[in-house]
């Protein structure tokens, strides 16, 4: 297969690349004056809803889409927020887009607060990325002295202020409301809706949240046209109008045991197979692979059966898995045990859980401590059936939690258990004959803190 | 008008309510278990135990449409054609996993619990939770954290249903509790330097559903189970907020608020929720006396009451009758008492009590405000005393007619629950030669008694009062007076030689037909009480009689 | 009562004055502020919690709650020199991420969340730094240190100040 032309990463090679001078040079800023003051707003949302573009953050929402449910009219003002707390397990490609592309972002966020009218955008960027708030801080600053931000930009009424909020490493804050909850400045216990962000979101106003990389990939809609953007990727099912389509160049990232991790651009669509054998060298040390992770570890597990499942938005549901999510691929090799993964997954979840909902806080709590307990030679088959019963009743899809971590945590122990139960048995069996057949609950361990 | 179907049962909402599935379902019988929800507070749908399924009836159609998904029902609005289910076996699985959740890190306190009795994880076990105990056994018991002068914290017992912390922050404003930490480590906690101190203070106990908080005051004095409950209402301050006062064996244990749209929403004040220590203080006065000479001899109430009509006969022919009705008093019993001087003495001086006064009237975020006026029925006293000729005089107003050697015999009822009269304001009265004291304490009055006659806590009483927004409400007796006091209405009742017990209903019936004021008590009073009108409470109800006429 | 001695200095007053035109509200100002406090004091007191909320009109219980949840500020005693924070996410626990944590630990003698004696160094475990393609990984201070082996644990443990 011919390797894509990058697009979003065809800067990140080029000395000062994340300076305006070499942005510029590069076509950088087109885009914006194609858009601000020759289209309408409401031209700019079009064609960003004519693409296809689904959010790159996780969920996959079409984006124009989701600019459309802005409250027509809205005196305002009206705000944009940029998730840049990618705190995703395996993922790094915002990452990446920040510290070596920075103007690439800016300009879509420039081109979407055109489109949306918004007249603030606050980047939520991770306190774990200091160089990607350099980069970022210097981009911005750069732009309001080429007038790219504040007021009359490019000459027309279209004022923008864009400004840095630094997170404080917790998870939850890449949740859309719990992002808007964390930068109001209270603990993010993401909200109930509705009402949804769009009519009342930060400060209670209208406000649209983005993805880092959803940012890029506007700027490039944007100077590219909607149909280059369709061009790319799968086209959607003609006979499932559900069907969306999984349109664009994406990021992936590749880690765990492969011979060249890093973060690859290709058409949506490649499977995972492809992602490691062609642009990752391969399964290190000449082993082979025992299971992977599709798209940040909320998503679940594939087995090495599954490694030929598309990475687009529909293809990792068909296996199993909850989703394309932020397309960041880990590969576990076969000497990796499946009750370590899952045990690492729960640790994350407890850690990571607002604790605001019952079913999750206590739910993620409760597994963990399983795991702690099979780890510690004194688990019972019993606490799989119990394991399996928390993966499947937590998560906004049965509608047993305010958002979605739970299901994130509901993921990896569906799959891990469905699809590798036979190594759990064994594991357990082996490491407590005596006891792995009780029913009844045991004497907890004792307490052993998260960390 | 329309219809919601819980369980297949039509119930109506008018289209001006703003209902939840909750409340419709409580329309219906039905009663959704929940932790977090509160109608007095924000919805933040986060303790998950009201979820249930819902969907849409089409109104033409009748077809029914659910939604895939479980819901809250506190967050779901219960519009025409909202259709709930709260009995599939999706429900009950969700509940019960809910239920489990939150008992697996619970301590095993019930036995040391104060809240055993009406704990929610309690009867939510019961009636929706798992039969038996499937997370790792952990035996153990909370830890104690003080939050402040009258709550404590029992930390581990907090099921975080966040009400104590919104409490604070959407209805007291003074928001000194907060969460700590976070998922299964979070805990409530206030800041050192910052406790929890303010005079709303005691009502994130009524909210906590378990047993997490305690109130101090209360904390292991008495099992739920033994005592009963009375509506009554507060007598602390005009605000008169609706109450329960809970007792076993006539012991008064706790006074929570009583639920009223109109007058206290689901509050009341420290002042008031602790304000009732004073009904079994040891200094309480008991046993009538009257004065021989210098000394006081004991008698019998019975004997009281028929020496006293007599007397005040005798006295009505040296001079003027008056009568100082206390602010403390119900209306019924103001009203008899005013009747029984007024017949032995038409031109008899009635007054109303002090008003004692504290500070400022004091409002909280959400607009509670506990009133300066620190007694509950000083409208409905005054509008008793202004009866018929429209005259309204003072306690000062008696001491003038008594140094001025007018008063030949007066009436005095106290039932304050703080001092209430100094020496000097006794030695004014000390000339008159029949003064007849009803009261609960001691006092430089008791001391220049003719007859000293102890009367009734708030708690003892049942009748009317009337707050700062002419709201009358009424009482029922919560424990009896201790031997040797004898509540006030009973000892008119009585007095005027009415058969049977003393019933403060069959006095309203009479006040509300004689004062256009009272006249909307003239039905049954509603638990949460009946507006009167305020321009009615000046109006004279008869011709001023001008002592040449 | 915290005591009436101010720890927020002029200039961190200033600067943290500086975010409120960003922000509708004072309170969004308050993770700006902690940060503010926290780079130059490298710990956020009670008494500086107090300050920050009264700068903010905000409840110090507020601010308290804010700052609590994220699990990140020291209250009791500043942080090491260098705040080192290595990962345990699934992409470096795959290559050696909680082996080079242990090494760590037991080379500067110290548990995760804890200073050395000499102050220079705070180890902690961090989840997902986003920078799996450098498994295993640690950020320390502003510099991402990638690859880890024990040599380079060792190296970095010798360049402490």
């Amino acid at each position: 297969m011919a390797k894509f032309e990058p697009v979003l990463l065809a800067n990140i090679d080029v000395p000062n690349s994340f300076t305006c001078a070499v942005y510029e040079s590069r076509g950088g800023y087109q885009a914006l004056r194609k858009a601000v003051g020759p289209m309408q707003p409401a031209d700019v949302t079009e064609v960003v809803k004519t693409s296809g573009l689904r959010g790159r953050g996780g969920a996959g929402f079409p984006t124009g889409l989701k600019w459309t449910f802005l409250p027509k009219g809205h005196p305002g003002p009206i705000y944009m927020c940029i998730n840049a707390d990618e705190s995703e397990p395996g993922t790094f490609n915002n990452r990446i887009l920040m510290e070596l592309d920075p103007h690439q972002v800016i300009e879509g966020v420039i081109l979407s607060c055109y489109a949306t009218r918004a007249t603030t955008a606050y980047i939520y960027l991770r306190y774990e990325y200091p160089l990607c708030y350099e980069r970022l801080q210097l981009a911005i600053d750069e732009c309001y002295a080429a007038g790219y931000l504040g007021k009359n930009i490019l000459g027309t009424d279209f004022a923008l202020d864009i400004y840095l909020h630094r997170g404080a490493a917790a998870y939850i804050c890449g949740e859309e409301t719990g992002l808007i909850e964390s930068l109001e400045g209270k603990r993010a216990w993401p909200r109930i809706k509705p009402p949804f962000p769009a009519v009342e979101g930060v400060f209670h106003k209208p406000t649209v949240v983005n993805n880092i990389e959803t940012a890029c990939c506007v700027t490039h809609i944007i100077d590219r046209g909607a149909d280059w953007f369709k061009s790319i990727g799968v086209p959607a099912d003609p006979n499932n109008p559900r069907d969306a389509g999984s349109y664009g160049p994406k990021l992936y990232c590749l880690s765990g045991h492969v011979n060249k991790p890093g973060c690859y651009e290709a058409p949506l669509g490649i499977t995972l197979r492809q992602l490691i054998d062609e642009y990752g060298g391969g399964v290190w040390k000449g082993r082979r692979a025992k299971a992977a992770i599709p798209g940040g570890i909320s998503m679940g597990l594939f087995t090495e059966a599954e490694f030929d499942t598309p990475l687009d938005f529909a293809g990792p549901g068909r296996v199993g898995c909850l989703g394309l999510g932020t397309a960041a691929v880990v590969v576990l090799d076969e000497t990796v045990s499946i009750v370590d993964f899952l045990h690492n997954s729960c640790r994350f979840f407890a850690h990571e859980s607002c604790g605001q909902c019952t079913p999750c806080r206590e739910g993620t709590a409760w597994s963990l401590r399983m795991l702690n307990r099979i780890k510690a030679g004194k688990g019972r088959l019993k606490d799989l059936d119990l394991l399996l019963e928390i993966g499947d009743s937590i998560g906004i899809i049965p509608g047993t939690t305010i958002c979605g971590l739970a299901d994130g945590a509901a993921w990896p122990i569906k799959n891990a258990i469905r699809k590798f139960r036979s190594e759990f048995e064994e594991y357990i069996r082996s490491t407590n004959p005596a006891g792995y057949a009780v029913v009844d609950a045991v004497p907890a361990l004792p307490v052993l803190a998260h960390h | 008008m329309g219809i919601v179907l819980v369980n297949g049962v039509e119930v109506e909402v008018a289209d001006d309510e703003r209902l939840n599935g909750i409340q419709a379902a409580a329309r219906a019988g039905v009663e959704i278990p929940r932790y977090c929800w509160h109608p007095g507070l924000s919805v933040v749908a986060s303790c998950r135990m009201c979820l249930v399924e819902t969907g849409t009836r089409n109104a033409e159609t009748g077809a029914i449409s659910m939604m895939p998904k479980l819901v809250p029902a506190c967050q779901t609005p219960a519009k025409a054609g909202t259709v709930f289910v709260t009995e599939s076996e999706t429900v009950k699985k969700a509940r019960a996993m809910v239920e489990e959740d939150l008992l697996i890190d619970h301590p095993i306190d019930c036995p040391i619990c104060d809240k055993a009795g009406e704990c929610y994880l309690q009867d939510y076990h019961f009636e929706h939770g798992q039969k038996e105990r499937r997370a790792d056994i952990r035996p153990f018991t909370s830890r104690r954290r003080d939050l402040g002068p009258t709550v404590t914290l029992f930390v581990d017992r907090c099921v975080m249903c966040s009400r104590c912390v919104r409490f604070g922050r959407e209805v007291a404003g003074t928001s000194e509790l907060l969460v700590i930490n976070r998922g299964s480590d979070e805990e409530i906690d206030v800041l050192p330097g910052f406790p929890l101190e303010n005079k709303l203070s005691g009502n994130v106990v009524d909210l906590c559903p378990v047993g997490a908080l305690g109130d101090k005051d209360f904390l292991y004095q008495q099992r739920v189970w033994f005592m009963k409950r009375h509506k009554q209402v507060c007598t602390h301050c005009a605000t008169g907020c609706s109450i329960w006062t809970e007792e076993n064996q006539d012991h008064v244990y706790r006074v929570r608020p009583r639920e009223n749209p109109h007058v206290n929403q689901w509050w009341m004040c420290d002042i008031g929720r602790y304000g009732f220590h004073h009904v079994h203080d040891a200094a309480r006065l008991v046993g009538a006396e009257r004065r021989d000479g210098d000394q006081y001899a004991a008698i019998e109430f019975s004997e009281a009451i028929a020496d006293l009509g007599p007397r005040f006969d005798a006295q009505a022919k040296q001079g003027r009758l008056a009568a100082v009705l206390s602010p403390f008093l119900t209306v019924e019993e103001a009203f008899l008492l005013a009747h029984w001087i007024r017949s032995r003495d038409a031109d008899a001086l009635m007054a109303v009590g002090p008003v004692p006064v504290e500070g400022e009237d004091e409002r909280f975020k959400s607009g509670f405000t506990i009133r300066a006026e620190r007694c509950p029925n000083r409208r409905g006293i005054e509008a008793i005393v202004r009866h018929p000729r429209g005259e309204l005089a003072s306690w000062e107003d008696v001491h003038s007619e008594a140094e001025a050697g007018r008063l030949s015999g007066v009436w005095i009822t106290g039932g304050y629950p703080k001092p209430w009269v100094d020496d000097a304001a006794a030695a004014k009265l000390a000339g008159v030669p029949l003064v007849v004291v009803q009261d609960l304490f001691a006092s430089p009055l008791w001391e220049i008694a003719t007859y000293r006659l102890p009367g009734a806590a708030f708690a003892e009483r049942e009748g009317s009062y009337v707050n700062v927004d002419h709201r009358l409400q009424a009482a029922e007796w919560a424990v009896r007076p201790p031997a040797g006091a004898r509540v006030e209405g009973s000892v008119y009742w009585q007095l005027l030689g009415l058969p049977g017990m003393y019933k403060s209903r069959r006095v309203l019936d009479d006040l509300a037909a004689t004062i256009g004021y009272f006249a909307p008590a003239a039905a049954l009073v509603p638990e949460t009480g009946v507006q009167l009108d305020a321009s009615a409470a000046e109006a004279s109800t008869a011709p001023l009689l001008a002592s040449g006429s | 009562m915290a005591t009436a001695e101010r720890i927020l200095t002029d200039e961190m007053v200033a600067a943290i004055k500086a975010y409120f035109p960003r922000y509708p509200t004072r309170q969004a100002v308050t993770l700006p502020a902690l940060h503010i406090v926290n780079d130059r004091l490298r710990y956020v007191p009670l008494q500086a919690v107090v300050e920050i909320a009264e700068l903010l009109e905000l409840h110090p219980a507020e601010v308290q709650d804010t700052l609590s949840f994220y699990g990140f500020f020291k209250q009791d005693s500043p942080h090491g020199n260098t705040r080192a924070w290595v990962c345990r996410s699934i992409a470096c626990a795959l290559r050696g991420g909680e082996e080079t944590l242990e090494y760590l630990c037991e080379k500067a003698r110290v548990e995760p969340g804890q200073t050395t004696a000499d102050g220079r160094l705070t180890l902690e475990f961090a989840e997902c730094l986003g920078a799996c393609d450098f498994a295993p990984c640690m950020l320390a201070g502003k510099t991402l240190h990638k690859d880890l082996t024990r040599e380079k644990c060792d190296d970095f443990l010798r360049s402490l100040e």
